[in-house]
């Protein structure tokens, strides 16, 4: 995130962000225990396996209110071009990637790391595009 | 869009975060306004024209 001072719509941003991240760890640990020790079966499985992912779907709501509450349009659009960067460097990525797993050797990769990757893309995205707006 | 920003904030000695904070925008959006980098849209425009009593026109300028 490309953050400027005393802006409230970010600040409600980090908040909310931090409120999903502790619930997704609040709910991430129960749930693996309850695989461990108790195998569940059937709808339940899906249920629960389901449930570490909502804050995740949280987070992405976030980021829109973000977006919809930033009043600055020039750091709104800069976020923007960010997101975008983001999106498409880990659309590029896992495209590549997709088609090697089917045609070589490269190792399987999970899923629920295309989020965290996204991220990290969304990182080097927001350096660029704020070096390029100094 | 080459406009007039810095000269009207110097005749009223304002630094780009006294105009940001008048604006209620950060100081990076003044300065690339000021530097053309970024193009405001029609409120900030007409905002940014209330501001220093004067027209869209006379702030910015779409040729050369």
């Amino acid at each position: 995130m490309i953050c400027s001072t005393n802006n409230p719509a970010q600040r409600r941003f980090f908040y909310r962000f931090a409120v999903a991240m502790l619930l997704y760890a609040a709910l991430l640990v129960p749930t693996i225990l309850a695989f461990v020790h108790y195998r569940p079966a059937g709808l339940m499985a899906y249920a629960l396996a389901v449930l570490p992912a909502l804050p995740i779907l949280g987070m992405l709501i976030v980021i829109g209110l973000y977006l919809a509450e930033e009043k600055d349009e020039f750091i709104r659009n800069l976020q923007i071009q960010s997101l975008l960067g983001g999106i498409g460097l880990t659309l590029a990525l896992v495209s590549v990637w997709g088609f090697m797993e089917n045609f070589t050797r490269v190792p399987r990769l999970d899923l629920f790391l295309v989020y965290p990757i996204f991220w990290g893309f969304v990182g080097i995205s927001a350096f660029v595009v704020w070096m390029r707006n100094r | 869009m080459k406009n007039r920003l810095r000269v009207l904030r110097a005749e009223r000695e304002w630094s780009q975060a006294d105009l940001a904070q008048r604006l209620e925008v950060s100081r990076q959006s003044v300065n690339a306004i000021e530097t053309g980098k970024f193009d405001p849209s029609l409120p900030l425009a007409f905002k940014l024209a209330r501001l220093f009593e004067t027209s869209i026109e006379a702030i910015f300028s779409d040729e050369g």
